[in-house]
């Protein structure tokens, strides 16, 4: 954006401000995206839950009721802003500010598109997972902000919640940031380039014969000293089916529902048992605020996950276009797109149809099931993705002449470690599942009380 | 360039000096936590500026993602928040003032005069500067500085693990509600003449009489 830009009016002005203007252009556009999707994402969540609750749904604005979302948004505007007089005034005002603003800052280091990256930032998944901790504050400022016990009650189960399960969301990306070797989000989907469980590890044999529409060059290969390498791409090699990006990818989509406050973890705004958690007093825009921040971040991390595991804008064809060359690359930045976009919806229709699905968990479910399963899968997960880079990437000098692969060719190497990996994998889930399901065993006399 | 980076750094000094004076003349004690945490963020932001993005991002996620959480969450559960009775200033309160001065004059005054400052610091000559500085940070953790490190990391276990048994109540005996099949099948025995005191009758009683008491 900043070299088009300059392009154009490069003459006219001086440079820090077409840098600031370049900036504040992509803000703007990553914005109203993210907005766009939010206004579809609540009509296709109305929809789609009363389709699987056998009802109607919101149909009578505009066709299928597709204009719903304009109609929620003039009430909302409309409506009387209501402030408690016990409240803490600037506190209430500023909560729902300050819950937005972070998970808009999350947009920011997403690649939405081949070449489409709004900021190159070297700890981008650091600075998603730092960023996303902050709304945490927001929560706890309108829950105590309202002077509501509710809203106080659902304000700490929001944050127990959230920082619980925090912890395995960040093991199970701390997996990726092992096999791409850093924690920028930018390299993940060219680094997830290939055919499925394979990656990028079948090569050309003849670097004259082989056809751009089906082999690229790349050239962080790894295990191949950065020599560039043509290997075989249909843009799936997304490490969702490996088993090490599997095992990962649920753990963290779990966790990414639970932070994201989905179903069956939306103990925070239980309206059956505290009326709406920390939203409780507030009404109109502050509420949609609210709103428009839980539904902005399910968006971005179901943005992150589709990066993280599912190839990000990785898919078949994107490759090919790109190396066609000339005005080709922006049909495929636009394929790409599309492809992230499509990705992202069809995590958050899973999202709507595990609303469908599940009741509410209790709160000691809830914590059970991040640090008796969640934690020790995405520990388990590390081991295997450190075995699969040392058994891909690493030569027999770097393993201390334990074990030596360096004369295997790389697709060899990669069935060896996705085999290992994969028994690693299964035999800990099944270990891990084993112990969660048996019974408790009676430690102490029980005192039996017969319910009131 | 080097005029925007200055203008920022006055901001972000600014802001953390106010909220940091605010943290502690502040009488109400959620409002100083949330001074606080701006003044946090106002810490991260000049990380930033000097160009240390994984320093920057760690103060967001530790002080502000997590340290000032527990604060909130351990003041929130605390009574007597606005303290309008609490003093804000000890009759010595100028002791308190001259110790912590001058022992940050004594670090910061050497370090100021010794070292010449730069922002943003300049890039070494025929390297590209070093950006993120995550890899350098985690070599000197494994290699150089690798018992401090471990040091650290076992202190906080430790500080855990006490936590846990501070926390965790002994418990000789745990009270079990009954399912609805053993209610039932317990009021069938009651009912039924009983040739000899039950026990399973004397621990009912027992246990209505501890749940009327919670």
């Amino acid at each position: 954006m900043t070299d088009i830009l300059r392009s154009w009016i490069g003459g006219a002005l001086p440079d820090w401000l077409i840098v600031l203007i370049a900036y504040l252009l992509v803000t703007i556009i990553v914005l109203f995206y993210a907005v766009g999707n939010f206004i579809l994402m609540v009509w296709a969540e109305r929809r789609v839950v009363a389709r699987m609750q056998d009802r109607l749904g919101p149909n009578r604005v505009g066709p299928a009721g597709l204009l719903q979302p304009i109609a929620d948004a003039v009430k909302m505007f409309t409506k009387e802003d209501i402030v408690p007089r016990s409240a803490d005034r600037w506190v209430h005002l500023l909560a729902p500010i300050v819950s937005l603003a972070p998970v808009a800052m999350m947009l920011a280091v997403v690649p939405w598109g081949r070449g489409w990256e709004p900021i190159d930032l070297h700890v981008a998944l650091l600075y998603i997972v730092a960023v996303s901790a902050v709304s945490g504050v927001g929560l706890m400022m309108a829950g105590w902000g309202s002077n509501n016990k509710f809203a106080l009650l659902g304000a700490m189960r929001a944050v127990a919640q959230l920082v619980s399960y925090e912890i395995p969301a960040v093991t199970a990306l701390l997996t990726v940031v092992v096999l791409a070797g850093g924690m920028s989000l930018l390299g993940l989907p060219y680094l997830q380039a290939g055919v499925p469980l394979m990656g990028a590890t079948i090569l050309c044999g003849d670097p004259a014969g082989c056809s751009p529409l089906l082999y690229t060059t790349i050239t962080s290969f790894p295990g191949s000293a950065n020599e560039p390498v043509q290997a075989l791409d249909l843009g799936l090699g997304w490490w969702v089916f490996t088993p090490v990006g599997l095992l990962g990818f649920i753990v963290f989509f779990i966790a990414a529902l639970a932070e994201g406050e989905r179903t069956p973890f939306d103990i925070p705004e239980a309206d059956s048992e505290i009326v709406a958690g920390y939203m409780t007093e507030y009404s109109g825009m502050k509420f949609a605020t609210f709103y428009i921040a839980q539904y902005i971040l399910n968006f971005a991390l179901s943005a992150l996950a589709a990066t993280a595991f599912l190839g990000g804008w990785q898919g078949p064809g994107v490759a090919a276009l790109a190396n066609m060359g000339g005005p080709w690359v922006h049909v495929a930045a636009a394929l790409s797109g599309f492809y992230l976009l499509a990705k992202i919806w069809i995590l958050f229709f899973v999202m709507i149809w595990l609303r469908g699905a599940f009741p509410r968990l209790r709160v000691d479910q809830l914590m059970d099931f991040a640090w008796k399963l969640l934690l020790p899968l995405a520990l388990v997960n590390i081991v295997s993705a450190s075995l699969m880079v040392g058994l891909t990437q690493w030569t027999g000098a770097q393993w201390g002449g334990l074990i030596s692969l360096d004369g295997f060719a790389p697709w060899q190497r990669q069935l060896i470690a996705i085999l290992v990996t994969a028994i690693i994998n299964i035999a800990a889930t099944y270990w891990i599942l084993s112990i969660n399901q048996r019974p408790t065993q009676e430690e102490w006399d029980e005192e039996l009380v017969i319910a009131p | 360039m080097n005029t925007l980076i200055t203008i920022l750094f006055v901001i972000f000094a600014a802001l953390i000096l106010t909220s940091a004076i605010m943290t502690v003349t502040v009488r109400n004690i959620v409002h100083a936590a949330l001074w606080l945490i701006s003044s946090f963020f106002g810490v991260g932001a000049l990380y930033l500026l000097m160009e240390a993005e994984f320093l920057g991002v760690a103060q967001v996620l530790i002080y502000v993602g997590a340290v000032s959480i527990l604060i909130l969450f351990a003041i929130m559960l605390t009574r007597d928040l606005e303290g309008s009775q609490n003093r804000q200033l000890t009759p010595r309160w100028w002791i308190a003032l001259i110790v912590p001065a001058a022992l940050f004059g004594l670090l910061i005054v050497p370090t100021v005069m010794t070292h010449a400052w730069q922002l943003p610091p300049p890039p070494l000559a025929g390297q590209p500067p070093a950006i993120s500085g995550a890899q350098q940070i985690g070599t000197a953790f494994m290699r150089e500085y690798l018992l401090p490190f471990e040091v650290a990391a076992i202190l906080l276990l430790v500080a855990m693990i006490g936590a846990i048994v501070i926390a965790f109540e002994e418990r000789e005996r745990r009270r079990r509600v009954l399912t609805l099949a053993e209610q039932v099948r317990l009021r069938q025995q009651q009912q039924q003449p009983a040739p000899r005191p039950e026990p399973a009758a004397t621990a009912i009683q027992a246990s209505e009489a501890t749940g009327s008491e919670t």
